[in-house]
Formats: structure tokens, sequence, C-alpha cells
């Protein structure tokens, strides 16, 4: 019981096959499978949705021309066509951040998005990309980007380091808030489940179960707004600081 | 058009030509109304098109009309404006332990990163849409 009513329980990452090679924990755990099956349905949704090729799209069609093409407009809107070129990269970070949401929604399963090291490990992994294609593309021209134009030299100084700080800060805000994000819906979820069952064993009081029971309906839905909401933000925020490394002027 | 071809109709002489004309006529006409429904539908494709866009862009700007929409750019908010704070404490605090100077480093890079925060916060509200280039 203890653990069924436990709002952090949903968390817990298990091994499901223990592998410790060379002292390292490389275990196969709930987390490692759902990143799987998130792989495997992302990859489902455009293979069978671009098998048929047909003129008049048929549902699975539809939905995948209409994550690429919306993708596709969000990577030409803040990043140019010149971004086109990362276009690929933005797909696969949208659509994997997009089913670890969705995914995470359906009961008993694990929300991959809910671990910090997982939205960090995304986060980090744009950062390094816009810090090495802008030092490829630009050289030393790249840290202009710390250098706004139009400052008084007495204030370069500062602004030099609030843009450093700045920027450092980038794959922390864009990790925590997703994180915050599906951590946040998710306790919340439960322990408005929680508020059910304590209320149904608690004699009268069961009158006013129903009450939490519409709150979960209400936030279920608003939990599936805010999972492909994130995913969104998600990608044009990777847009937005990639547009950086192909123009690093400000 | 019609009346155009009234005035050779009345030459009896030149009916064979005549004909000819008037499939040439009908050809053109023809032709003249798949260009103009074409220019209609592009027409009509761009207006769409300018409509999306106009969308996709006050869905990132500031005009967050929904709850939704609110939501997300007040939690983009607070991220930028924690998360540089938390840098800049993090930093000084790290250069302390390196130089052994604690707090100033730690005081100076706490302050500087809540300029940092502010300067993060500002940018969404002056440049919602993102660079466009």
């Amino acid at each position: 019981m203890a653990e069924a009513m436990d709002p952090i329980h949903q968390f817990n990452i298990e091994p499901i096959v223990k592998l410790h090679p060379f002292g390292i924990d490389t275990s196969f755990t709930n987390a490692s499978l759902f990143m799987a099956i998130i792989v495997l349905a992302a990859s489902a949704l455009m293979i069978l949705g671009t098998s048929a090729r047909s003129i008049v799209p048929g549902r699975l069609q539809s939905a995948a021309e209409m994550a690429y093409e919306f993708v596709a407009n969000t990577v030409r809107m803040s990043s140019g066509s010149e971004g086109m070129k990362f276009f690929p990269f933005v797909f696969t970070l949208f659509l994997f951040v997009l089913f670890a949401n969705l995914i995470g929604l359906i009961p008993y399963t694990f929300t991959v998005t809910s671990q910090i090291i997982v939205t960090f490990a995304l986060a980090a992994l744009v950062i390094g990309l816009v810090i090495a294609y802008g030092v490829i593309r630009h050289g030393t021209h790249f840290l202009g980007l710390f250098v706004p134009s139009g400052v008084a030299p007495a204030l370069l100084p500062f602004i030099v380091l609030i843009e450093i700080i700045s920027f450092i800060s980038r794959p922390i805000s864009l990790s925590v808030r997703l994180f915050a994000n599906m951590l946040a819906g998710h306790i919340t979820l439960k322990v408005m489940g929680a508020f059910v069952a304590a209320l149904l064993g608690a004699g009268a009081y069961a009158i006013i179960a129903p009450l939490p029971l519409a709150a979960i309906v209400a936030l279920t839905a608003f939990e599936l707004l805010v999972a492909v909401l994130q995913a969104y933000v998600f990608a044009i925020l990777t847009c937005v600081y990639l547009n950086d490394a192909i123009h690093p002027g400000h | 058009m019609g009346e155009r071809e009234k005035p050779e109709r009345q030459r009896p002489l030149g009916e064979e030509q005549n004909r000819a004309d008037a499939s040439g006529e009908a050809d053109r006409r023809e032709s003249a109304a798949l260009r103009s429904r074409l220019d209609r539908l592009s027409a009509d494709l761009d207006a769409n098109r300018d409509l999306s866009a106009g969308n996709g862009e006050k869905d990132l700007g500031l005009s967050a009309s929904s709850f939704g929409g609110a939501m997300n750019l007040g939690f983009r908010v607070l991220a930028e404006f924690v998360s540089a704070v938390v840098v800049g404490a993090l930093l000084g605090w790290q250069l302390d332990k390196w130089f052994g100077t604690s707090p100033l480093f730690l005081l100076v890079l706490l302050l500087l990163g809540t300029a940092a925060g502010f300067w993060n916060v500002y940018r969404i509200a002056v440049k919602p849409s993102g660079p466009k280039s």
C-alpha cells in the first residue's frame, strides 16, 4: 500500500538484466527498456507511415507527414534555410522527447524524460554540437557570440562575463525545464490518484472522492498538452542555439 | 470575344480560316482560364502560408493567449533566470575552492549570475520569436 501511494516510487530505476563489466554498472534497466521502446515506436511511425506513399495519405502517413513538416517549418523559421542541414538532428530529438513524454503518460510506464540525467545528456548533446560546429565553421570568430556589438567599452568586461554565464546556463535551463515539467506533472497525477484511494477508504468522506478523480481527468489532458509543448520547446530552443552557431554575430 | 468573331463570320469566302481561328480562340480561352485558376490557387497558397507563418510566430512569442502557452512562457522565464543564478553560484564556489579565496568569487559571480538571469529574461521579452535570418 505504501509503495502504491508513494508519488516518487514511479521514478525508481530498477535493473532488469544486471551487467557489471569491469566494475561499471551497465545494467539494462527499465529506463533502457523504455528508451528502446521509444526509439522503436518513433521509427515505426516514420517507416510504416512513409511506406505507403499514397497521394491521399492515410492516418499514419498524415501523422508522419505532419510531424515532418512541423519540425521542418520550425527549423526553417528559427535558423533559416542554412539550419536545414541540422534538420535530421532536430527531428530525431523532437521525436525522441515527444515519444518519451507521450509514452510516459500511459499508466504503469516509465517516463524517461523525468530523469534529469537523460534530459541533461540531450541538452549537453545540443550545446556540444553548437560549440563544435561554431568552432569548426567560424574558428575564433565564434567567440564573437560573447561580445555583443554596440556596447560601451567600459561595460564590455561585465557584459562578456554575463554572456558567458548565460551561455553556460543554457544546457541547464534546457534540461531542467523538460525534467521539471515531466516530474511535476507525474507527481501531481500520482498524488491526486492517492487522494482518491485514501478518500474511498475513509468512510463517509468517500462521497467527495469523485472530486480528485475529476481533477485527474483534467490534469491528464493538461499533461498531454505539456508533453507535446515541451517536446516542441526543446526542438525550437535547439534551433535557436544552433542559429547562434551558424551566425555567431549579434 | 464574341463581338470580335462577328465581323469575320459575315465574310463568306474565308470560312475555312474562320473555323481555324475559332478553334485557336477556344484554345486561348481555355489556357487563359487555366492560368487564372493557377494564379488564384497560388495566391490562396501564399495567403495560407502567410497565415500559418504568422501563427507559428505567435506560438513562439510573448502573446501567449492560451493557458498552456502562458504556462510554457512562465516556465521558460523561470528556468532561464534560475539556471543563470545557479551557474553563477556554482562557478564562484568552484573558483573559490581552487584559489582559496572564499567567499570572494562566490559573491561576485552570484551577482553576475543574477545579472545574467535578468539579461536572459530580458532577451526573451525583447526577441520573442528567436533570431530570424
